[in-house]
């Protein structure tokens, strides 16, 4: 199946520091039945992956050089897979900074996963990111982040085995 | 999506369910019930409602207070409910115990005892339903290992709704002809529902993801799982319903709980096999004590069905219906459960402890919680005291022999359930660790819940 895609380049808003988010949307709400968006960033939007895999988008990532990524999002016709949690919290869906810190936790017994995540935000300043690869959804982390005013955002990654989340340290207290 | 909150009671159901099993083994070493009585004799039936409402379902229901949540991500539909829920199961456990009691002359009191039973243990159990079956409506589409828990509550349903039956019919309250042919013929199926749908089903629900889980093993989806659960839960509706039926239409309930057996063979070999493609597919080489135990619970589940296959075969299988409830309910279900216990508590209570200070301070790993080697004697002696008092039931040897083993059992479980006391108690965790600034140490008997 061959897609078209519209081109949307966010590389200088993101480098003059302004906020692509609303640019993505208006975009997205712009494209034709079964047409896909190539968009190009200048960090994995990683975040921006759920909340277009919300909408039906599967998506491809690959960098391009000098620290830019294209990211090819396809209108999925077969929906996404049916485990597939949409990331939360809704209500924030603001880009994040790239992550200062990448863990891959899957071969890790329970609760070890947990203990290696707070251990890391414990270490990182306010704002900061931290990304994290799981085997299960991490039921018990969760009210922990929430107690210590961290947002996160989690998804099952289209393999559906693997869930990936994003833990921005004290972003829910500047929320609040 | 705001993850799973510790259960408030589950500690409190646990403690209950173990003090439950240990007096049933003191019954049994007494010499009260089975096989010192007919397995229908009221001492029998008392011994038999202990282990399966007081150790096993309680056991149960505190575990799925918090895994159900777990299974479906959602939270529990109600924190508080659990606690009256267990008042009224534990008030309507001592009607029925006391009714049982009266039934055999034990007691003379000039009010009966049975419609209270019916009553206490028929509203609890409606709490139970209430508050998991909210919990898990909201939460559909259900993941696989939940579908088995609504399977297993529906079948909770029909053991509790045939109870009841059975104890306005024993409390001569209810004497319409139809009910009276339900408490005469209906015994094997109020007996599959809840040892087999309610207790077992639900069981091997739990167990897919919990085995996974602590074994580092991929989650199950596939199709022997769904065939497994769409099997399982027609033998059981041919079994429950469809024996249901046949007491009302007259014919030979015989018929449906074949059908139901044959079908019910089919769905545990398909269960089998997916455990032992757990064990075989787990990353994790070495593992803990609780798998390794739950392990032996499941061969002794394997070797349950295949005595029972061959009793059937030789035409011995009336004779030895004791043998089997006795394995089903001490070598598996008790086994399994115990197991798993002494994961969870360990679990649980480091999470209560030490979740608030996680990365903050140095705290204890979850093993160091426990000390395996000296539980694991106690789990050894367990297993081989069942082993032993079943022989004994199977050989029709000495009842000495079983009270000997039931003994033995008896013992052990006072030890593991010493161990869950110092686990909980943070007393195998070294002092200079045990509590950090930040920690509280954690109540016996019910958990802190997290504000978050």
């Amino acid at each position: 199946m061959t897609t078209s895609f519209m081109d949307v380049d966010v590389r200088p808003t993101l480098r003059a520091g302004g906020e692509p988010f609303g640019e993505i949307m208006a975009a997205i709400a712009k494209l034709q039945p079964g047409q896909g968006l190539r968009l190009l960033a200048t960090f994995e939007p990683v975040p921006l992956f759920h909340v277009l895999g919300s909408k039906g988008f599967s998506h491809k990532a690959k960098e391009i050089g000098g620290g830019d990524w294209e990211v090819l999002f396809s209108p999925a016709a077969a929906a996404t897979p049916a485990d597939a949690t949409p990331a939360k919290p809704a209500s924030d869906t603001s880009a994040w900074p790239s992550p200062v810190q990448e863990m891959d936790n899957r071969d890790l017994d329970p609760p070890e996963p947990m203990v290696r995540i707070l251990a890391a935000t414990e270490a990182m300043a306010n704002g900061e990111v931290l990304s994290a690869l799981l085997c299960r959804e991490p039921m018990f982390l969760l009210p922990e982040l929430a107690k210590r005013g961290h947002a996160w955002r989690g998804a099952f990654e289209p393999d559906g085995k693997t869930y990936k989340i994003l833990i921005r340290v004290g972003a829910a207290k500047e929320a609040a | 999506m705001v993850g799973v909150a510790l259960s408030r009671w589950t500690m409190s159901y646990f403690a209950t369910a173990v003090l439950a099993l240990i007096a049933a083994e003191g019954l049994m070493l007494a010499g009260i019930g089975y096989p010192h009585a007919a397995m229908a004799a009221p001492a029998s039936l008392l011994l038999v409602h202990l282990v399966a409402i007081g150790w096993l379902s309680l056991l149960m229901c505190g575990a799925l207070f918090q895994f159900v949540p777990v299974l479906v991500n959602r939270p529990l539909h109600s924190n508080t409910l659990p606690l009256p829920t267990l008042i009224l199961l534990i008030a309507g456990l001592a009607a029925l115990l006391l009714g049982f009691a009266q039934l055999g002359g034990t007691i003379q009191t000039p009010f009966g005892f049975f419609p209270a039973a019916a009553i206490l243990l028929g509203a609890g159990f409606v709490l139970v339903l209430w508050n998991l079956g909210r919990t898990l409506w909201a939460a559909r589409p259900l993941p696989l290992p939940a579908r088995f828990v609504v399977v297993g509550l529906c079948s909770l349903a029909a053991a509790v709704f045939l109870g009841i039956i059975f104890a306005l019919v024993l409390g001569g309250v209810a004497t319409k002809p139809h009910l009276l042919d339900v408490t005469a013929l209906g015994l094997p199926i109020h007996v599959i529902a809840g040892l087999g749908g309610w207790l077992t089903f639900t069981a091997f629900g739990v167990s897919y993801r919990l085995l996974a889980m602590f074994m580092l093993a991929p989650e199950l989806e596939g199709r022997t799982t769904r065939g497994a659960l769409y099997v399982g839960s027609i033998a059981l509706a041919v079994a429950i319903v469809g024996g249901m039926a046949a007491i009302c239409t007259s014919t030979n309930v015989i018929w449906p709980i074949g059908a139901g057996g044959i079908l019910g063979l089919l769905a545990l070999a398909l269960y089998g096999g997916d455990i032992q493609h757990l064990y075989r597919a787990r990353k994790r080489r070495v593992i803990e004590l609780n798998s390794r135990m739950a392990g032996v619970a499941l061969a002794n589940l394997a070797a349950t069905i295949l005595l029972g296959i061959a009793l059937l075969l030789a035409g011995r299988f009336n004779d030895h219906v004791g043998v089997i409830v006795f394995l089903v309910a001490f070598a598996w279900l008790s086994g399994f459960g115990l197991a798993k216990l002494y994961k969870i508590v360990a679990f649980l209570t480091w999470l209560e402890c030490y979740g608030p200070v996680l990365g903050k301070t140095a705290t204890p790993r979850v093993q160091d919680l426990v000390t395996e080697p000296r539980a694991q004697k106690w789990f050894a002696l367990y297993f081989v005291a069942v082993w032993i008092a079943a022989l004994a039931l199977l050989f029709a040897m000495p009842l000495l022999l079983f009270r000997v083993g039931v003994g033995a059992m008896g013992l052990a479980t006072i030890g593991i359930g010493i161990q869950l006391m110092r686990t909980r108690r943070l007393a195998n965790v070294a002092p200079a660790l045990r509590l950090p600034k930040g920690t509280q140490p954690p109540h016996l008997l019910h958990s802190s819940v997290q504000p978050s």
